[in-house]
């Protein structure tokens, strides 16, 4: 018998060999979720953008963030980020439209990330109001590797891509073809590996820096 | 994997011998109790979040079937190739050949307790493959020779001098500065080149999601990705019991498992991996291979070992141990330490060698109460104390004991009159209210002081009382 | 019955108790049993002490000896069946009667269904006194410091931690100085402290050092074992922290010699 008979046959021996009725088992585990408002953590502040950024700058994600009125004046937020800490203007862009298409006069720019880059910019899809992450999906316009080999990640997320709760997402994405890879990032790498204290900087980005673009109900 | 051939008390007694141990496992243990308590101050709905995690757990341990399935059908047609193996031999042995076909001379390994069951750094270390443990307390284990002695902080057992010692002999670009920063960024350093040329990677899951057939990985440090981006080869094992459902579900024991193991709400990294990289993909794996492992899990389910299958190898029951907090986690002897491997080793590495294990308990039931999934561990442990007494593994004299007790305490009048001698035999020995070098008590006066009885037991006193009246 | 007396807070008439006083207290430190007796007589309750009472049968349950642990439950059943409650000074023998019974006799569903009907009724002293009998001390002066630490099985199998704190409350002089890791196993664990007694000291070790640093002059508890173990490394380490039973503090009968003092 192959492994993979014995096993299966080992566990339905384990369960009694009762009958599953795949409709119900899928009612049954559907149910599992219902009433999740009552049994999730509270979010920060009221307004979902106030909240996201509530928790993407407090001490458990110590990431920083600050918000513009439109995509176009992201080049003028990373000049500002870049200049308060002298480093100089050369930067990895993820080679997405959003970011492509801005006015980037007055930079560097390349697409691929180097193992040692300063500083590399990229759009997150979604932002997440409960734990203040951003979600990556790895594609054509997204290699995965840029989010962890720079020290410095500028990441933009629109507003009203921001959803208030983890299963928000898991709802959002339902019924459709996963990517490769999904990333769900808060805050800067850490380990707490030698004696349980958090260093950042682990292996990934030292420094995360949240950008937000707009409001909940602009499209901008 | 066995510890050399010390019995257990002679590998605890070690351990308590040990101070530098002890300020090690207070200092990452501390830390994490302290941050889990503050954790579930922020969450008020953590018990219904608990119940329902329990719940989802044994839905898909009731259906784990028909999530096998699920999950393999959506994983083969996600492009992966999902592998079955019955032990951790079988296991391990299809990981090499897999890194042997892929013609692989390096490979990165992302921390995963399943690899540490199965044996795996040991079976490709004898298959000569270079082996780079990415996490950095693997790393540190791996530099350190030794096997890890925590599930969530494996490098758990080392204080920040030692680790700052192993670093400096044995990293090509050590740090200068004596803080854990700098050590930190020595690690970075020193594994940076070789996340990226490797051919393989290998990592566990924390969730196997049925519906789509994607795997679950939580890190702090970015390490996953950084190890299984660039590989031609990525290579996932993971028990057959880490299903669930959905995303959604996932989601749901994600926020029990972070806040139990650290303290904090979700891991930096929180990652689903969905077959190999896809038309038009920057980077990622050609290949995707997920191995599902048994190892004694179906077994668990047939003897009665079945509320174990949902622990999600969060670490708080350890981290809550009296016992676990005195020891760290390598006299436990097996792959996991702690509560929770003291109910897992016996299955894996049989009773009778590990029988102390399920004894070296007080039975304060904190790990069950810390537990994210309510497995009622003493419960557990006791289950391994009853089959040790009923296969004859218990020693004679503890046999003949409760024998001699039960005898007595089922007759009361040789009770009455056996108390009131033992009171008698004791009070001989009383020195100032304190029985001091009476045979037979050395296990206790050997470190606190035996309080003496009083002169007549209190039914001898509570009879004459109604006699009185 | 019963529970519809206790529904309504009051008693047609006084209910009867059965004190199961425990082996270790029966045979090392009886004036916990008066001390238990009286409390219950001072709440109301006809009390008495069956002749026939011997051991619960724990040590023989966590020694994974299920067939003696069997043969002492139902000695133990059948000496306290016939109360209106079961009332020990140990939550850890209240535990196995409780929570654990069924399960030793899990092979004799009759006996199991017994089992759990006594369970029902029976009760660690601090919260029959509170829960129960909705009692609180009167007249009890001890002017002194203490700290108190939550024996484990009364803690998490019967929820015992708000109620000897509102008891000793009424004690007037007596102050809590709060212990650090109060809910933390003392390392007694039974026959455990003997069959792993290194281990079993070094827990004592940080317990003893926690109760040294409350500050505290008396520390109490509401399980003799672990009261004993406490207690002994106490002394062992020459602290000057004095070990009574809450019930004997709160019977007003902490006058004599603490546990492990010459009496
Ligand atoms: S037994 Fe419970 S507390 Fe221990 S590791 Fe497993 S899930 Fe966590």
């Amino acid at each position: 018998m192959s492994a993979r008979d014995t096993i299966l046959n080992a566990i339905r021996g384990g369960l009694g060999n009762t009958e599953i009725h795949p409709m119900a088992v899928r009612r049954e585990a559907d149910a599992l979720l219902q009433g999740l408002p009552s049994i999730r953590p509270p979010l920060l502040e009221d307004g979902l953008v106030d909240a996201f950024i509530a928790r993407v700058t407090s001490p458990k994600v110590a990431a920083t963030a600050e918000r513009i009125a439109s995509a176009s004046e992201l080049p003028a937020a990373v000049g500002r980020y870049l200049e308060a800490r002298g480093l100089p203007a050369v930067v990895a862009l993820q080679p997405a439209a959003p970011l492509q298409d801005l006015d980037w006069s007055g930079f560097e720019l390349h697409d691929e990330v180097a193992p040692d880059e300063t500083i590399a910019i990229g759009v997150a899809r979604w932002g997440i109001a409960e734990t203040g992450s951003l979600v990556f999906h790895s594609g054509a316009d997204t290699p995965i590797l840029a989010n962890f080999l720079p020290l410095h990640h500028l990441v933009m997320v629109r507003a009203d891509t921001i959803l208030p709760f983890l299963d928000d997402y898991a709802a959002a994405t339902a019924g459709q073809r996963p990517p490769r890879n999904v990333n769900i990032v808060t805050g800067a790498s850490g380990t707490t590996d030698i004696e349980g204290s958090l260093v950042l900087g682990a292996h990934g980005p030292r420094f995360l820096h949240v950008v937000i673009v707009g409001t909940p109900d602009s499209s901008e | 994997m066995q510890e050399a051939t010390l019995s257990f008390k002679a590998r605890a007694k070690e351990a308590l011998a040990d101070p530098t141990l002890k300020i090690a496992i207070d200092r990452t243990t501390g830390t994490a109790e302290r941050k889990r308590a503050v954790a579930m101050t922020q969450f008020p709905q953590f018990e219904a979040a608990r119940e329902r995690g329990k719940r989802i757990k044994d839905h898909v341990i009731a259906n784990l079937d028909h999530y096998l399935l699920e999950f393999e059908r959506n994983a083969i047609a996600s492009g992966a190739k999902v592998h079955w193996a019955r032990t951790a031999e079988e296991a391990s042995q299809i990981v090499v050949r897999l890194c042997k076909e892929a013609g692989a001379k390096r490979v990165t390994r992302v921390k995963s307790m399943l690899g540490e069951e199965i044996g795996l750094p040991h079976a490709l270390d004898e298959a000569g493959i270079e082996r780079v443990e990415t996490d950095l307390a693997e790393h540190i284990v791996q530099l350190g020779g030794d096997r890890p002695s925590h599930i969530v902080w494996p490098s758990m057992h080392r204080t920040r001098e030692q680790v700052s010692e192993m670093f400096k002999r044995l990293h090509r670009a050590p740090h200068q500065e004596e803080t854990i920063e700098a050590m930190v960024d020595s690690a970075r350093r020193e594994l940076r080149d070789k996340f990226l040329t490797a051919d393989v990677s290998i990592s566990g899951a924390n969730f196997l999601l049925a519906d789509t057939g994607a795997t679950c990985t939580v890190t702090n440090e970015g390490n996953a990705e950084l190890t299984t981006t660039p590989p031609r080869v990525h290579i996932v094992t993971a028990g057959i019991e880490k299903l669930v459902p959905s995303m959604g579900h996932a989601i749901a024991m994600l926020r029990l498992l972070v806040r139990s193991a650290t303290g904090a709400d979700v891991t930096q990294y929180t990652t689903f991996h969905c077959g190999p990289k896809q038309t038009g993909d920057r980077d990622g794996p050609e290949e995707f291979h997920i191995v599902l492992v048994d190892n004694g899990r179906t077994r668990m389910l047939r003897e009665g070992m079945k509320d174990m299958l949902r622990c999600i190898r969060c670490g708080a029951c350890m981290n809550h141990c009296v016992v676990f907090r005195q020891l760290g986690g390598h006299v436990y002897g097996g792959t996991y330490p702690g509560p929770m491997g003291a109910v897992l080793t016996p299955m894996f590495d049989g009773l009778e060698q590990s029988r102390d294990l399920p004894h070296a308990c007080t039975m304060n039931g904190k790990c069950q109460e810390v537990c994210p999934v309510a497995i009622p561990l003493p419960t557990l442990l006791r289950g391994w104390r009853d089959r040790s007494w009923r296969e004859g593994l218990e020693p004679t004299a503890v046999r003949f004991g409760l024998g001699i007790h039960t005898f007595v305490a089922s007759r009361p009048r040789l009770y009455r009159l056996g108390t009131a001698i033992a009171v008698r035999v004791m009070r001989l020995f009383n020195r100032g209210g304190l029985v001091k070098g009476m045979p037979g008590l050395g296990a206790w006066t050997a470190y606190r002081e035996f309080p003496a009885p009083a002169k007549r037991t209190f039914m001898e006193m509570y009879k004459d009382q109604e006699k009185g009246q | 019955m019963t529970t519809t007396l206790k529904q309504i807070g009051a008693f047609s008439s006084p209910p009867r108790v059965g004190l199961f006083v425990t082996c270790l207290v029966d045979a090392m430190r009886p004036s916990v049993g008066f001390a238990t007796l009286k409390l219950l007589r001072d709440a109301g309750c006809r009390v008495e002490v069956p002749d026939a009472q011997t051991c619960c049968g724990q040590p023989a349950f966590n020694s994974g000896d299920t067939a003696d642990a069997a043969v002492l439950a139902r000695h133990f059943i059948e000496t306290f069946e016939g109360y209106d409650y079961v009332v020990a000074p140990s939550g850890s023998c209240v535990g196995m009667t409780r929570a654990h019974y069924a399960e030793a006799l899990a092979d004799d569903p009759a006996w199991a269904e017994r089992a759990r009907r006594l369970g029902e009724r029976t009760y660690e002293l601090m919260s029959f006194l509170v829960d129960v009998m909705h009692f609180a001390p009167a007249d009890v002066k001890l002017d002194t410091s203490f700290t108190y630490h939550d024996s484990c099985s009364g803690l998490r199998e019967l929820g015992v931690h708000d109620q000897p704190r509102a008891l000793l409350d009424k004690v007037s002089g007596l102050t809590l100085k709060p212990l650090e890791g109060n809910d933390v196993c003392c390392g007694f664990g039974g026959t455990f402290c003997v069959k792993y007694p290194a281990i079993s000291n070094a827990v004592v070790g940080e317990k003893a050092d926690a109760i040294d640093r409350s500050g505290a002059s008396l520390l109490l508890g509401g399980d003799l074992g672990c009261l004993m173990n406490m207690a002994g490394k106490l002394k062992r380490k020459g602290s000057s922290v004095r070990s009574f039973h809450a019930a004997e503090v709160l019977a007003g009968m902490a006058g004599g010699p603490a546990i492990g003092e010459e009496r």
